[in-house]
Order: structure tokens, then C-alpha cells, then sequence
């Protein structure tokens, strides 16, 4: 008997066989859903060791010997917050560090209020994120610290190495965007479009929930539908329920961002461009690139739909140092920090990079007079990690 | 009795008489009434005072109404007046019909332009694609809005409240706009589930005529979702979507900006401090702390 074209009794069979599965899947759903779960982020142990203003420096406790001479000061981005470094034990940056022996701290930018609004990356860079590197030194007695920017955070790292060599030992930057010239990312196309000034004349501050849901409108497909369908088809297991929890609650703590850095990181970063260019002002100084003389390791995700390559790989040409590495991961913008795989490339390379860098000299800035044949020179090391 | 009617009848058959018999009537009824009125005055004429300071304010005031209605009434029984008061009878319904035709007039042209261009707007759905999509479909409805309603909020408001008023009627054209680049851009985001679900039957017809219908339907979700995903890419990347992810962005903030005015007038009155007085003490707060950390790194 030949085939039928459409094979019904199959479908149906399968229909009532999910049909069944499903209640099932419900009851057990129930089960899960009702009982206590463990939902709770940022768990690692850590002291506040300084505060100004709304900011407040974690100092994480070890739980190891300290294996480097300097410390590493971790600088999250203004969009969102830190605790996505430590969302859960198994998977913590934060862990990972503690593990390797760093000696941890990191900046907690808290909740800007209204009165924070006319706070530009100026005030960032140059007074708290400043005043904290000082305070690190001080309390440390080095000269220098290792330095790590995530995202927007990672921008604000690079023009503070530019500004404030002589303080940073490495630079680590991790999808950090520093070319906004580009048409491979949704926002870096919607942002040229965006009429900063109005923006900020309206809102004071720009809306922590009205960016999510600028962010969640870049793939509604997979953020606003299959996410959920996928939630659906693992209500009955508690490890994924849990793990579920802890990214929504991550996802949605979107402290607003103030209104005068908004204004110039669009202005100045996604609408001009200037940063890569060095011709970026900040504080009355101009950013110059080729003054990051430090080692300098520059991590972005393939798949980074925020961010993308584009955005991230152009920083190792620009800058001074003649030690630098990108390092290119099969992932997206979160995925370099919570996937389980990326966990065990990720943080171990940091650790083990910084670790050949951490007492040694500074390596020479490369010589002014002939640029481009000192660039062809640079030991820039390109890795695809897959 | 017959008289009467006959009178009556006469009364009726002309509208000029109708008119003077009603004044005479009218007049005859508010003069007795005044006098009824005045009388207690008259009464005390014997009291120092004259009469005019004896009169109430109301006394005065219908008096001259009343004296106003006697000289009408007899103007009106004046040859000259109730002809042309004839003549009026006789060219009212014209003056009437010309009204009603061209207040029609108007209300149908307003009513033909929007089916016209209400049919433009279904012409132009059926043939959307997010590569060609009419860039006028939408700006029909803000045309309409702008031509037919909109100068009506913008009509110079007078007098002490003009101010206020100005801005009411700011915000609410200012959320008509929003809400016209709101409904383009909605629309817009709509699209791609249209697209996607006729592009996924597209497949499953194909899938069945070649024999290749998977029983899990798990697949075809799988298989929307990408299709789906793919369609928002295009849709997020084409002009016209930045266009109108611009405008509904623009339109909201000009709305808020005048709804935050008008908040802050009411602030205002209830001697609350309004988030422009606090904005400008944070600037000054901010200007301050800025001074003294120059200071400090100084000394």
C-alpha cells in the first residue's frame, strides 16, 4: 500500500501521545511551581568596602590564597547590573575569579535617581570610577590595578585607560563596543535614528523599563515568544524553573540611566562615532587610543546581536599597546558570561592572560614616527574559540 | 366670539400681525406687572428721598426693558416694518434651505475624502511588503487629522486662562499624533506575523504535496518561529520601520513634554515644588560638587 501524502493517523497519534505528556508536564508543573525554590542572585559573599554617592565598591571574600600582586577591578555597564556576573555558583564569573586567586572587586553603579541626571560620563569616569581605582591602590599600596569593562562599562574602561595609563596594569574589555559605525547591529542602525537631546529633555533620565523594552523588541520572535514557549515545555523541572527565575529577575532590575550620559554616549559614541577616532572628549580632555599602552585583551561574541563584532574588533588596531588579543567567542552578549561552556573558556583565559601580565613591565609604546609599520609588527593574536 | 375669530383668523393669516400683537401682549403684561412692582415706591413719594434713589437697582432695570419692548412694539406696528417683517416671513425657508445645504455640503465633501481615502488604505494593506510599503497608507489619517480637526485646537485662546487652555489643547493634538504614529507603527510591527503564518502555509502545502508532513507539530512552531525571526530582521532593518520607530518616539515626547507643563501649572498653584524647580537645584548641586572637588585636588 503506498504511503499517504499526509499521514494523518500519525499526527493524531502523536497529538493524543503530547496530549498526554502535557498533563502530566502540568501536574508536575504544579508541583514545581508551588513548592520553595532557590531563585536568589548574587550570592557570593562580599563587603562593601567604599561608597560615594549611589555607587558602592564589592570587594568579594577570598576563597583562596591570593595568587596576584594586583588587584582586578570589574566594571559593569550603566544598563542592567552586575549580579548577572554571579547569577548562580556553578555559574559565576565571580566564582571563577575567586577560584583563580584574583583578588576581586567591582563597581555597583545602584539606582540614579532623578538628581543624578545631569551626571556625564565624565563624572563616571573621572570621579567614581577614579576615586574607586584610587581607593584600590591605596588600600593595596600598588601603583596599578588590572582592569576589566563589560559592555558599556568596557567603553567607560577604555577611555579611563586612556585617560589614567599610568594606573592600569591590563585592560580586559568584553563586548565592549568602541566602533558605533557600523549597520550590523539592530541598535547601532535604530540609534542613528534616535533624537538623543528630545529624549533626555523629556525623560530626565532615561527609563530603565522603556530600554528593556527597546532590547526585547530586537528579536520579539525569540524574547517574547519562544522564551516563554520554552519556559512552558519545562515547567516541571525545578533546576531549569530556578535557573529561569534567576536570568528574569536579572533581566528585568533595569536601574535608569542618567540623562546627560545618554546623551553623549548616543551623540558622541552611536551618532558620531568618535571614540575609535580618538577625537572623543570626555572632562575637557581628548580620548586618545594610542595612549592605552597597557596589555589589553578584547573579548566579543560571534552571535552578539547588541554588540556585535563589528562593533568590538576594531579597538586592538586603534589602541597603543603592542600586546593585544581578541578573542572571538561562538556566543551571544549574555552568553559569554552564564553559558556553562563559555564558562570554561572565558573566565580561565582572563585569569591565566592577566596572570603573565601581572608583574612584569609595562611593554613600550609603540614609536610615533612610523605607526603603520609598528602596527604591522604587534604580536595581535586573533582567537576564534569555538 | 365670531369677531374674535374672525380677528384671530386675520392674526394668523399674517405674521407681521402676529408679531405686533405678541409685543402688544408682551408690553401690556410687563407694564402692569411694573407698575405692581413700583407701586410700594410711589407709595412713599412722601418720603424725603427722591424716587429715583427709592427704586430698587432691579426696579430701574426692568423699566428700561419695558420702555425698550413699548418703542419696539409700536415700530412695529409702524406700515414700513411689518412688510419687511412679511418679507422675512417669506424669504425664510430660502435663507434656511441655503444653510442647511451648505453646512450638507461641507459634511459630505469631509465624509467623501475620508472614503477615498479609507479604500486607499485597504488597497495598500493587500498589497504590503516591507521592502515597498505606501509611505503615504498612514499619513492619510494624519492628513485628515490635520486638515479637518487639528486647526480647531489651534484657534487663539483669549483671556486669562488663555494660557492654560493653549496648553490643553496642545496635549491633546500632540497625543492625536502620537496615537496616529503609534497606530502606523504597531502596524508596522504587526506585519511580520501576518507574513510569517501565510509564508509557513505556503510550506505546509508544499510539504503535503510532496509527502513530507511531519506528524510532530512541534516542528512547524520551530519552523514558524524562524520564519518569524527572519521577517523581523528585514522589517527592523528597512527604512520606513526606523521612520516610524522615530516618529512614534517624537510624537510621545512632544506629548509628554506638554502634559508634564500642564502638570507642573497645577504644582504650580498648589505651591508645589515642580520637577523643573528640582531639576534646577540638582544642576546646582551637581555644578556645586564639581567646584569642590576642583577645590580640594587644589589644596
Amino acid at each position: 500500500m503506498e504511503k499517504p501524502k499526509i499521514p494523518v493517523d500519525l499526527i493524531l497519534s502523536k497529538l493524543a501521545e503530547d496530549a498526554e505528556k502535557a498533563q502530566v508536564r502540568a501536574q508536575k508543573a504544579s508541583d514545581v511551581l508551588l513548592q520553595a525554590l532557590d531563585t536568589e542572585i548574587a550570592t557570593t559573599p562580599y563587603d562593601v568596602v567604599y561608597e560615594q554617592d549611589r555607587i558602592k565598591l564589592k570587594h568579594y571574600r577570598p576563597i583562596t590564597d591570593i595568587q596576584y600582586k594586583h588587584p582586578l577591578l570589574v566594571v559593569y555597564a550603566l544598563i542592567n547590573r552586575e549580579t548577572m556576573l554571579d547569577l548562580q555558583p556553578s555559574r559565576s564569573v565571580v566564582q571563577n575569579f575567586l577560584e583563580h586567586g584574583v583578588d576581586l572587586y567591582m563597581i555597583d553603579w545602584g539606582y540614579p535617581s532623578r538628581k543624578d541626571r545631569y551626571l556625564t560620563i565624565d563624572d563616571h569616569v573621572n570621579v567614581y570610577m577614579d576615586d574607586v581605582v584610587d581607593f584600590i591602590r591605596e588600600k593595596h599600596g600598588v601603583p596599578k590595578i588590572h582592569l576589566m569593562g563589560i559592555c558599556m562599562g568596557g567603553t567607560f574602561s577604555v577611555i579611563y585607560s586612556a585617560l589614567h595609563p599610568e594606573k592600569i596594569q591590563t585592560l580586559v574589555t568584553t563586548v565592549t563596543p568602541t566602533n558605533f559605525d557600523t549597520d550590523q547591529g539592530l541598535l547601532h542602525i535604530w540609534m542613528k535614528a534616535v533624537d538623543a537631546d528630545r529624549m533626555v529633555d523629556t525623560f530626565g533620565n532615561m527609563p530603565g523599563d522603556f530600554l528593556n523594552f527597546g532590547f526585547l523588541v530586537l528579536n520579539p520572535a525569540r524574547l517574547m515568544i519562544d522564551k516563554y514557549v520554552g519556559f512552558i515545555e519545562n515547567m516541571d523541572n525545578k533546576q531549569f524553573v530556578e535557573n529561569f527565575v534567576r536570568m528574569e529577575k536579572w533581566i528585568f532590575d533595569s536601574p535608569d540611566v542618567p540623562g546627560e550620559t545618554f546623551r553623549q554616549f548616543i551623540t558622541d559614541c552611536y551618532q558620531k562615532n568618535l571614540l575609535i577616532q580618538s577625537k572623543m572628549e570626555v572632562g575637557g580632555q581628548r580620548v586618545d587610543l594610542k595612549k592605552i599602552t597597557m596589555p589589553l585583551l578584547n573579548f566579543y561574541g560571534k552571535y552578539d546581536h547588541l554588540v556585535p563584532p563589528a562593533a568590538c574588533e576594531h579597538l586592538t588596531r586603534q589602541v597603543g599597546s603592542a600586546d593585544v588579543e581578541d578573542i572571538c567567542l561562538e556566543t551571544g552578549h549574555i552568553g559569554i558570561y552564564v553559558s556553562s561552556k563559555c564558562q570554561r573558556e572565558f573566565t580561565p583565559k582572563i585569569a591565566q592572560w592577566m596572570k603573565t601580565r601581572d608583574a612584569i613591565k609595562r611593554p613600550a609604546a609603540k614609536r610615533r614616527k612610523a605607526p603603520q609599520k609598528a602596527a604591522a609588527k604587534r604580536t595581535r593574536k586573533k582567537t576564534v574559540a569555538s | 366670539m365670531g369677531l374674535v375669530m374672525a380677528n384671530d383668523q386675520n392674526i394668523f393669516s399674517d405674521p407681521s400681525n402676529l408679531l405686533s400683537a405678541w409685543m402688544k401682549t408682551a408690553s401690556d403684561f410687563w407694564g402692569e406687572t411694573l407698575k405692581v412692582w413700583t407701586g410700594p415706591a410711589k407709595d412713599r413719594e412722601d418720603s424725603p428721598a427722591s424716587d429715583s434713589q427709592t427704586k430698587s437697582r432691579a426696579q430701574e432695570s426692568l423699566e428700561t426693558v419695558l420702555k425698550t419692548w413699548q418703542t419696539l412694539s409700536k415700530v412695529a406696528h409702524d406700515p414700513g416694518t411689518s412688510e419687511a417683517f412679511s418679507n422675512f416671513s417669506h424669504t425664510m425657508p430660502d435663507i434656511l434651505q441655503k444653510i442647511i445645504q451648505a453646512s450638507w455640503q461641507g459634511l459630505f465633501h469631509v465624509q467623501q475624502q475620508w472614503l477615498e481615502k479609507t479604500g486607499k488604505i485597504e488597497q495598500s494593506t493587500q498589497a504590503y511588503s516591507f521592502e515597498n510599503i505606501d509611505k503615504n497608507t498612514f499619513k492619510i489619517w494624519t492628513d485628515i487629522y490635520e486638515n479637518n480637526f487639528k486647526q480647531f485646537l489651534h484657534i487663539p485662546q483669549l483671556g486669562l486662562t488663555r494660557f492654560y487652555q493653549e496648553k490643553i489643547n496642545q496635549a491633546t493634538d500632540n497625543y492625536n499624533q502620537f496615537q496616529a504614529a503609534f497606530g502606523e507603527f504597531m502596524y508596522l510591527f504587526c506585519l511580520p506575523m501576518e507574513k510569517s503564518f501565510k509564508v509557513l502555509q505556503d510550506e505546509v502545502a508544499k510539504m503535503a504535496e510532496e509527502g513530507t508532513l511531519k506528524e510532530d507539530y512541534n516542528t512547524y512552531y520551530r519552523l514558524w518561529i524562524k520564519i518569524l525571526e527572519g521577517h523581523y530582521m528585514n522589517l527592523f532593518k528597512s527604512a520606513e520601520y526606523v521612520q516610524a520607530m522615530g516618529r512614534t518616539l517624537d510624537t510621545l515626547q512632544e506629548y509628554l513634554k506638554v502634559r508634564d507643563a500642564i502638570i507642573q501649572d497645577w504644582l504650580k498653584a498648589m505651591a508645589m515644588p515642580t520637577q523643573t524647580d528640582l531639576d534646577d537645584l540638582y544642576k546646582e548641586m551637581h555644578q556645586l560638587k564639581k567646584r569642590i572637588r576642583k577645590l580640594e585636588k587644589k589644596s
